[in-house]
Formats: C-alpha cells, sequence, structure tokens
C-alpha cells in the first residue's frame, strides 16, 4: 500500500462517519472535504467527542482533551491531517 | 434611573468613556464607541423608514457588530429580533414574515442565502462586510455607511418603559415558533435585579456563551453595559471545545459567567477546571435545564471560592426565582430547589382545586406576576389569552400573570423544587423544545403516517431527542431522508437523533399516542 492510498482511504473513513453519524442526524446530506463543520452545524458539542472517540477507536491514535479544539477538527481534511500527524509518531 | 434599556449604555459610556465594553473574535470596542456607533446606526435606521416599535431582524454570526445593532436599534426606537445564523431558512423566512420584519440587519452571504419570497419583505439589508451584488429588489446598504450619520446623539424618539425591546422566538407546540414580546421594563426588572444580587461593578469581566436569540444573553449583555463592565463573546468555534473554552475564561480573566448546566458539564468532563486556571472567577450563574445534582457537586469542590446560583425563569419572565448553592448543604441534597422569587417579582404554584398551595410539600402550577412578566406572543392573541391570563386571586385592579406550565413543589425551607412539565415541552442543552414542532415537521414529509417525539434523558445535554415513525407503507422512507427533511424546518438541535420506524404508535385506551409507554420501552440513546 502506498502513502497515497493510506491517505484516501484514512480521508474516505473521516468523511464516511461524518456524513453517516454525525451530519445525516442533523439533517445535511452533503459535506465538502473544506467545509466548517462548526460553521455549518455538523458537529455540536457532543458530536466533537464521538468525532474524537471514532479517531481514536478507528485509526488507534490518542487525541489529548487539549488537541482537541477547532484548529485541528475543522474539516474533513484537517481531520485527516491531524491523523495522519499522530499515525507517523 | 434608567427606564429604557439603551440608557445603561449612555450613562455607561459617560462614565469610563475609553474603557471596552464589547470582546467579539479578537475585535474591541470602547464605550464611546458603542454609544457613537449605536446613535449613527440609529440615525441610518430612521432614514430607513424604522419608526417606533417596528421590528428590525439581526440575522448573522454573534460578534462586536451585533451588540452596536442592538443598542442601534432600541435607540431608533425599534424593536430587535435576534434570528438564529444557524437555523433553516425556512424558519429564519416565517420569523422574518411573522413579526413584519422590514429592515435586516445581516451579512451578504446570509442575505442571499433568503428565499425570494422573504426577500420581497425585506425593504431593506444593512450589510456587514463586503457585498458581491445589490439587487432583487432589496435595498441594500452597507454597514461601512455608518460614519456619514451623527454620531454624537441619538434620534429623538419619546419611549417609555412598557415600549417593546425585543422579541425572542422559542420553539411553538403547533409546528412554528412563537415570538415572545419583551418590553424595556421587562428586561430592566430583571437586570436591575442581577446588578444588586450579584454586586456587578466595572471591574467585572463577564462572558456571553449563549446566543443573543436566548434570554441568557439578556444578562450578560445589559448587566455589562450597566455596571461600565465588559463583555466577552464566546462564539461556536470556542464554544464547541471545552479546553478552548477553559483557556477562553482563563486568559480574559473572566469574573461572572452565566450558561446552561451542559457547558459546565463539558467544561468538568473534558477540560481539566481547576480553580487556579480560573483564579479571576467569582460568579458562575446557570439555568435553561436541571442541573444533574453528581456534577454540581464536583463543580462545587473544583471552583470551592466560587459563588453559585441557579436561576430559574422561562422566556417570558426572564428569571422569576433563583437559589443560591448552599455548599454545607449540597453533599446531602440529591434535588437543586429553582429557589425563591427574585425581587420585584412574585411566583405562586396553583393546585389541581385552583387554590394557591402554601403548605409545604404540596404541587402545583407555577404562575409568576409582576413587571418581569411578557405582554404575550407576537401575533398570536390565542395563545397569549392562554398563557397570560387575568390575576384570579386579586381582583382590585386588573393585572396579568404567566403560567408557566412548570410543576413545582414548596418545600419546608420556602424554595420551590421542579418537578415536571404539564405539557409536552422539554429542555435540551437549555433550549426550550416543543414536542410537538418536532412531530409537526416529521408528519409534514408525505411518508409519514403517524409520528411521535419523544425526549431521552440525557446526563450532560439533559434530553436527547428520538423520534418514532409509522410510515404510510413501510420501508418507503429512511431516517436520513426524514432528519434532512426536519432539517429545512426546524433548527438542528431539534431534530431526532434516533428514528425508529414500527407499523403503528402504540394508544391508550382513549384513542391517543401512548407517550409514557413509547418513553418506558425507550433505550437510552447510544453515544459511540
Amino acid at each position: 500500500m502506498t502513502t497515497k492510498d493510506t491517505a484516501v482511504n484514512i480521508k474516505d473513513q473521516i468523511r464516511q462517519f461524518v456524513t453517516e453519524e454525525l451530519a445525516a442526524s442533523k439533517g445535511i446530506n452533503q459535506v465538502t472535504d473544506d467545509e466548517s463543520l462548526i460553521d455549518n452545524g455538523v458537529v455540536d458539542s457532543l458530536g466533537i467527542f464521538r468525532l474524537v472517540t471514532f479517531l481514536e477507536e478507528n485509526f488507534g491514535v490518542k487525541v489529548a482533551d487539549e488537541e482537541i479544539s477547532a484548529e485541528n477538527l475543522q474539516s474533513i481534511d484537517i481531520i485527516e491531517q491531524l491523523v495522519i500527524s499522530k499515525s507517523k509518531k | 434611573m434608567a427606564y429604557i434599556l439603551q440608557q445603561l449604555l449612555s450613562k455607561s459610556a459617560a462614565r469610563f468613556p475609553e474603557k471596552t465594553a464589547v470582546w467579539a473574535r479578537g475585535k474591541s470596542i470602547s464605550y464611546r464607541e458603542l454609544e457613537e456607533r449605536s446613535n449613527q446606526l440609529a440615525h441610518l435606521l430612521v432614514e430607513s423608514g424604522v419608526r417606533k416599535g417596528d421590528r428590525v431582524g439581526l440575522f448573522f454570526p454573534k460578534c462586536v457588530e451585533s451588540i452596536i445593532s442592538m443598542f442601534g436599534i432600541l435607540k431608533a426606537g425599534g424593536v430587535y429580533v435576534p434570528l438564529d445564523p444557524q437555523a433553516p431558512i425556512d424558519r429564519v423566512g416565517y420569523i422574518i414574515s411573522n413579526c413584519g420584519i422590514k429592515v435586516l440587519i445581516t451579512q451578504d452571504d446570509r442575505r442571499r442565502s433568503l428565499d425570494a419570497s422573504t426577500r420581497e419583505l425585506l425593504e431593506r439589508c444593512i450589510v456587514i462586510g463586503a457585498v458581491k451584488e445589490s439587487g432583487n429588489g432589496i435595498g441594500v446598504l452597507p454597514w461601512s455607511a455608518l460614519p456619514e450619520y451623527p454620531a454624537s446623539h441619538a434620534p429623538q424618539i419619546s419611549m417609555t418603559e412598557t415600549d417593546l425591546a425585543y422579541i425572542l422566538y422559542t420553539s411553538g407546540s403547533t409546528g412554528r415558533p412563537k415570538g415572545v414580546m419583551l418590553s424595556h421594563q421587562n428586561a430592566l426588572t430583571f437586570v436591575e435585579w442581577c446588578a444588586d444580587k450579584f454586586q456587578m461593578t466595572h471591574e467585572d469581566r463577564l462572558s456571553n456563551h449563549a446566543p443573543l436569540h436566548f434570554d441568557l444573553s439578556v444578562f450578560d449583555v445589559y448587566n455589562a453595559i450597566e455596571a461600565g463592565a465588559t463583555v466577552y463573546l464566546v462564539t461556536e468555534e470556542v464554544a464547541l471545545f471545552p479546553t478552548t473554552l477553559q483557556k477562553f475564561i482563563q486568559t480574559h480573566q473572566i469574573t461572572v459567567w452565566y450558561s446552561v448546566p451542559s457547558a459546565l458539564v463539558l467544561l468538568l468532563l473534558h477540560a481539566d477546571l481547576k480553580a487556579e486556571k480560573v483564579p479571576h472567577l467569582r460568579t458562575v450563574l446557570f439555568a435553561g435545564e436541571v442541573f444533574p445534582m453528581k456534577y454540581l457537586k464536583q463543580l462545587a469542590e473544583l471552583l470551592p471560592a466560587v459563588e453559585l446560583q441557579n436561576l430559574y425563569g422561562p422566556t417570558e419572565t426572564n428569571v422569576c426565582t433563583y437559589y443560591k448553592v448552599d455548599r454545607e448543604r449540597l453533599a446531602s441534597m440529591d434535588k437543586l430547589p429553582i429557589g425563591i422569587a427574585c425581587e420585584n417579582t412574585e411566583v405562586f404554584a396553583v393546585n389541581d382545586k385552583d387554590e394557591i398551595v402554601t403548605q409545604p410539600g404540596e404541587s402545583g402550577e407555577l404562575y409568576v406576576r409582576g413587571p418581569a412578566v411578557t405582554y404575550g406572543y407576537w401575533g398570536d392573541e390565542e395563545k397569549t389569552r392562554k398563557m397570560v391570563v387575568p390575576n384570579r386571586f386579586q381582583r382590585n385592579f386588573e393585572e396579568k400573570m404567566y403560567r408557566t406550565g412548570d410543576l413545582v413543589t414548596l418545600a419546608e425551607d420556602g424554595n420551590y423544587y421542579f418537578v415536571g412539565r404539564r405539557d409536552s415541552m422539554i429542555k435540551s442543552r437549555g433550549y426550550r423544545i416543543e414536542l410537538g414542532e418536532i412531530e409537526s415537521a416529521l408528519l409534514s414529509h408525505p411518508a409519514v403516517r403517524e409520528a411521535a417525539a419523544i425526549a431521552v434523558p440525557d446526563e450532560v445535554v439533559g434530553n436527547r431527542i428520538k423520534a418514532i415513525v409509522a410510515a404510510h407503507t413501510a420501508d418507503s422512507v429512511q431516517a436520513a431522508e426524514l432528519q434532512q427533511h426536519c432539517g429545512t424546518r426546524i433548527p438542528k438541535y431539534m431534530i431526532p437523533e434516533v428514528i425508529e420506524f414500527r407499523e403503528s404508535l402504540p394508544k391508550t385506551s382513549t384513542g391517543k399516542v401512548d407517550r409514557v409507554g413509547l418513553v418506558k420501552d425507550s433505550q437510552p440513546v447510544a453515544v459511540s
């Protein structure tokens, strides 16, 4: 598996979780990769922690409380970056 | 003495012209600027045709301009209507049409997102930030035109405390939101009580966690301005992330905090909240929902020197009772009282025999009288007559009282305890939600035959929402499609998280949907 394949795979999984588990229950059926999940209301205060639990369980990474911020979790693109940077460590 | 809200600003601007009044998104304005900018906006609004009592909408995420707009509208004699910037466009359009908003303060993308039929209702849009194109029949004026208007004084408009100041829309059981009308006097009754009760000073630094369409924000904004203090607006990017939120409290040295309990619970659970990290915090007020005792006890331990106050009251009365958390009693308490009436407000419970409850242990529906009580609902006389009723316990003069729909018990020590609701209104994250409004959104989908929304209790947010739906034809519709359909009609916090399909809904012997049964066999909404 090349690095690129892995990256696509990670993003696909994040996208699937965000659209099926978070966006759907907010009545949103489409989310683009660079769109702010905060501005569009896809994540709420509980959704943030569901997302973090998903990242930890699915990708085996640890997200510390202080890393749970808009900076790291703003969009699907940015979440992917967070997962990749953590997987490398 | 201030008898209209904008006098609070003028007084503080005279005392502390250079002090920061409002901070938001890295931008701050002084009292002088807030006074002058709102004067200019008031002139612009009057020129735009706004007359006393006219409703002016605010439709943009909170920022410094939100507070300038609120005061500018009041100074023009207008009534401001904060619209939820995240609400479905259909709902925003309904509110604009329902209360006859002709002038809207907004941003360009939001203006253009409005339906053509809504845009036709608007005579003028004042647009904050860049304007891509004007047109569509609306007179568009940029916010940047403000400097052309007089700054030193507001337009001369004769007003009294009985004039309306703002309208806050809350969930309505018949499927559409209802606008609660609040006068200057309603607001000031609460603001003056808070100023005194919580000993607010110009050295205070208040947070504003609640959205501006939510009545908790009335304290944050007007009590800060009344005292000559500074209010720091918490935006979504901060509010959603407990660690970021804690840093916000720390960095801005917040002294007085007011929010729904669930915001505090998230801080407790995920932000390593400690007294040494928030050393300036002196008072924490919470309202909007029941604080789970387990977490309140933790909060009290973590913040040993902070005064904790439970405030209670529907939007229709702002706050009508309060309870100062008694730290000595807290350990042995299993339920938090809503407390006793605020000054200049009277509350009492009325039992099934229509008598005022006087004996400890007795329960009844809570009624509120006094200058904090709303006139009623905008354009809805029927609903107003039902909820804001003549005071039948006092017949010497004509007077109204508000029936809250909340069932309470009177305790030995004079405190009231919240027991439950008479109707199907619930609270989630402090938001008032009428289950009927959710059901009506579900039923408006052509595939749905029957629908019931139920509240599933949750430790952190109070309640989570689940719906049980029977379709005309089995498997003809999926949960995601229904949630999407709801998303066009009701705010996101009202959309059921889980939708369960059944062939039909269980009924009681009288043929009504058996809600009790549905709640009983409902599993908690799973957190994955």
